[in-house]
């Protein structure tokens, strides 16, 4: 059994939450779930790495850039999303600063599934480098809805250091909303892991400027 | 007295005498000391010699150095500045004596680490073998007993820094031995930073081919390479409960209670160290450009005249490099399809290096022309079935990291060997087969996919860029379900209380559905599927799952495969095993097209120990049916010291046939004279 329960949670969501309007910071802060594993061997055991679509948008201000073809510029122009197309993509000439100054620019990006395949050879290995690779979108998806998607999903995906934490939300959220989406995360975190709980040393949960909340 | 004036010439005595009782000797120290003074003068003159006195007098200066650390202050800096001024012209057993009396300095903790590493480093440069090799080896354990507690990070960053400056020194032989400092450091575990590994990056780039070769070889270093074989690593034999039993029983001598405390000691300071764990990241993870490297790796293979082999580990680390940080260099396909012929040397390295660089973000017609060079190379019915297995396999290599990369016609074309007359050809196919029933069956004919399953329905082949998202975890609807069945079940206990162990049973199973009794749930309605998800989704947003929990889903993502296991049940299934291998895929995947003999050597030995198993040790004759009756006098005689039986087994010793052939002749001749 494991030690973290659901009062327990709840209970530090609300002390991070109060922390927050305790001392009300000009920006709004985002919650953010750290994790830290044990009995991993990182040469021998599998690299793993996951997505997730959390219920309710933990970054709703991400900004998404669409690189599409006609139909998906015209629709990104109609709702008024950052938009390019191959042109533009082939005006950067595989510079790598004006790349890399692309990638910085945005937070994710989406392509048309008929430009998404010649996405390595335009750009380069920028926007890969930097863990934006475009996800591919189709012309019968709403365009809108497929950005808010990208906007739901958060990464698993564990660097040079057994630890992980990414943004499940923001203080705005209610705790009930929040609830649900650390929950969603640490059951997906955990299916994820090979001997699952047992693979778990630690979790907190904390606010960008407040103190960690050890759940487990 | 006459041993006092025998003093000045006799220096290993004094420097016992100093050594027990330094305050009263201090006066021959001193005369010692100037003399060595006037006579290094002098032997600054003319350093090639060999001087006796100077020998002699540094090594004893250097034992006693701690006893008068006032007046030998500057003595450590005369020694560096000799070595430093005149490293490689002075006379060898000199330049080694100077350098063990540093060592020696440095080990009572008289100077400081980085100026005597330093100085060895360049020490590098003189010609002598034997020098070198006390300095690379005293250099290690220097820098690992200096990070022994904890790391020193003051220390390691000049040493590294003043070691990337090494790599670029102009002798060669200095350059390669710091090199080898540093990767010796990394394998003991001691320099695991990525600095270090940055630093052996620039030295992929050397010039000389040795450096360049080591450099490279560390990068592609196995595993077992790695393992550091300290000696004081070593766990301690016993526990510390075994320890207080062994010296509970015996005598209680103060010779044993202090041994029982020092084995003590070692098993606590040894669980201490074990709570540290370290992680290994291997070296290929740790570098700071990855994109980088392998562009400039590239660049200098295209344009290198180094022999093959060296070639060869450069494409190795490009194509590792690619793959586990999923990169994009384009180029290098089509460099490696230049090698991609039947004949050419070590040509199933290449393939598996083709493998290597294959990872599911690389566009798929930058594949497809390497994969259409195997198949036009090698799967041909003119080339022998070897060629055409090696091939069929490396193709399903790089098929299984980038399902997307082969077109519908090819895959369906290579399947076609399913039924080719060579078993290895045939094997080969049915592996890649097995590969797209997992990756994507919509590719591959309609009978090469299998029995439908319910994992194969709820699959979904993802498309180039596009990542597996959910919103709910694979599974965890049936986890809504067996909390109803419990409840369900909790009500049937209250109503009665006989059919509790029916319940307990029951508990560990799970339906799976027959296609033959329940026709009409067989079919997955769209509507279906939508409330399954509906619940998973439910059911991963509202509470924590536990350990339990995931046994099930487990269970239940299997029970799903059922079908699919039912084809492959002969053979452990390809996929996990190459699961469990880690992320680099093997070079016997790919070799692996030697049939394997019905009854061979490993499977004959494991019915003969089968069969042994459960027999017991040999015995003379037969058992007693009692283990606890009463033994024979013969039986008994068996345990006896053999003092006190020895004339008894004389007695009753058997005749040799000798004399039995005498004694039947002598008989027979008796018998006939009465007659």
């Amino acid at each position: 059994m494991s030690k973290l329960n659901r009062d327990g949670l709840r209970e530090s969501i609300d002390a991070v939450l109060k922390h927050s309007t305790d001392k009300k910071r000009k920006f709004t802060e985002s919650v953010e779930l750290q994790i830290s594993l044990k009995n991993y061997d990182p040469q021998k055991d599998k690299r793993f790495a996951g997505t997730v679509k959390l219920r309710h948008t933990p970054k709703p201000k991400m900004k998404v850039c669409i690189l599409g073809d006609q139909v998906h510029c015209d629709q990104a122009k109609a709702n008024d999303i950052p938009h390019m197309s191959a042109d533009d993509l082939k005006k950067l000439n595989k510079d790598k600063k004006l790349v890399k100054k692309l990638a910085k620019k945005y937070d994710a990006f989406l392509a048309s599934e008929s430009l998404i395949k010649t996405i390595p050879r335009l750009l380069g290995p920028g926007l890969a480098k930097a863990g934006k690779f475009p996800s591919p979108i189709g012309h019968n998806e709403a365009i809108v809805g497929k950005v808010d998607d990208v906007r739901a999903t958060i990464k698993f995906q564990m660097k040079k250091v057994l630890c992980i934490s990414t943004c499940v939300g923001h203080v705005n959220m209610t705790a009930d909303e929040l609830y649900s989406n650390i929950t969603m995360s640490i059951n997906f975190l955990v299916s994820l892991l090979k001997k699952n709980w047992q693979n778990v040393r630690a979790l907190y949960i904390k606010s960008t400027m407040g103190p960690v909340q050890r759940i487990f | 007295m006459s041993s006092g004036n025998k003093l000045p010439n006799n220096l290993p005595q004094l420097q016992n005498l100093i050594k027990r009782d330094a305050g009263s000797y201090k006066d021959e120290f001193l005369k010692q000391w100037r003399h060595y003074q006037s006579s290094l003068q002098l032997y600054k003159l003319t350093p090639g010699q060999y001087t006796k006195t100077v020998d002699e007098l540094t090594t004893f200066l250097a034992q006693v150095a701690h006893c008068y650390p006032e007046e030998l202050k500057d003595y450590p800096q005369q020694l560096r500045d000799v070595l430093q001024a005149s490293a490689t012209v002075l006379d060898p057993t000199m330049r080694m004596t100077f350098v063990k009396a540093l060592i020696m300095l440095r080990n009572k903790g008289l100077i400081e680490a980085t100026t005597v590493l330093e100085l060895f480093f360049k020490l590098f440069r003189c010609q002598d073998k034997l020098l070198r090799k006390t300095i690379f080896s005293y250099i290690v354990s220097d820098i690992k007993n200096v990070n022994a507690k904890h790391k020193n990070i003051k220390l390691n960053t000049t040493l590294q820094n003043f070691m990337y400056t090494m790599l670029r020194d102009n002798n060669p032989i200095a350059a390669k031995m710091s090199l080898d400092v540093m990767i010796d450091l990394y394998r003991r575990n001691i320099w695991h930073d990525a600095k270090t590994v940055n630093v052996i990056v620039t030295a992929c780039f050397s010039k000389v081919t040795k450096i360049l070769v080591a450099a490279l070889k560390f990068f592609l270093g196995k595993e077992e390479e790695a393992v550091d074989s300290d000696s004081e690593d070593e766990a301690p034999k016993k526990s510390a409960k075994e320890l207080m039993l062994a010296h509970r029983v015996g005598k209680k001598t103060k010779k044993r209670q202090k041994k029982l405390d020092r084995a003590l000691q070692v098993v606590k300071k040894h669980k201490k160290k074990k709570k540290t764990e370290t992680f290994n990241f291997s070296a290929l993870h740790l570098i700071h450009d990855p994109q980088d490297f392998s562009e400039k790796l590239l660049r200098q293979l295209e344009t290198t005249n180094e022999r093959f082999e060296v070639k060869l580990l450069m494409m190795d680390l490009i194509s590792r490099l690619v793959g586990i940080h999923q990169l994009f260099l384009l180029n290098f396909y089509p460099f490696l399809k230049r090698f991609l012929q039947p004949h050419q040397r070590e040509v199933t390295k290449l393939l598996l290096y083709a493998a290597q660089a294959s990872h599911e973000l690389v566009p798929p017609d930058a594949l497809e022309e390497i994969l259409l060079a195997i198949a036009n190379n090698f799967i041909t019915e003119r080339n022998s079935s070897e060629v055409m297995a090696v091939g069929l396999n490396a193709v399903r290599e790089i098929c299984a990291r980038c399902p997307l990369a082969i077109g519908e016609d090819l895959l369906r074309d290579l399947v076609q060997y399913k039924s080719h007359r060579d078993k290895a050809v045939i094997m080969a196919a049915r592996s890649l087969i097995q590969v797209y029933r997992h990756s994507n069956p919509e590719l591959l004919h309609k009978k090469d996919r299998g029995k439908p399953t319910e994992a194969t329905k709820e699959h979904r082949s993802l498309a180039y860029g596009e990542k597996a998202t959910r919103d709910f975890i694979p599974g965890a609807d049936i986890l809504l379900k067996a909390e109803e069945q419990t409840q369900e079940q909790e009500e049937w206990e209250s109503c009665s209380e006989e059919e509790e162990d029916y319940d307990d049973d029951s508990e560990g199973w799970i339906d799976v559905h027959h296609s033959s009794d329940e026709e009409q749930e067989k079919e997955v309605t769209p509507e279906e599927a939508e409330d399954r998800k509906r619940r998973a989704q439910e059911v991963s947003v509202s509470r924590i799952l536990t350990q339990e929990d995931f046994k099930l889903m487990q269970q239940q993502q299997l029970a799903k495969e059922a079908g699919l296991k039912q084809t492959a049940r002969k053979r452990k299934r390809q996929p996990d095993t190459r699961e469990e291998s880690g992320e680099l895929p093997n070079l016997g995947d790919i070799e692996n097209v030697h049939k394997k003999r019905a009854h061979d050597r490993d499977s004959r030995l494991a019915t003969v120990l089968a069969g042994r198993e459960g027999r017991g040790k040999f015995t003379g004759g037969p058992q007693k049916m009692n283990p606890h009756a009463s033994t024979t006098n013969k039986q008994k005689q068996k345990n006896k010291v053999f003092g006190m039986v020895k004339h008894n087994m004389r007695r009753k010793e058997k005749r040799s046939f000798r004399d039995k052939q005498l004694a039947l002749r002598n008989a027979l001749l008796k018998r006939k004279k009465k007659k």
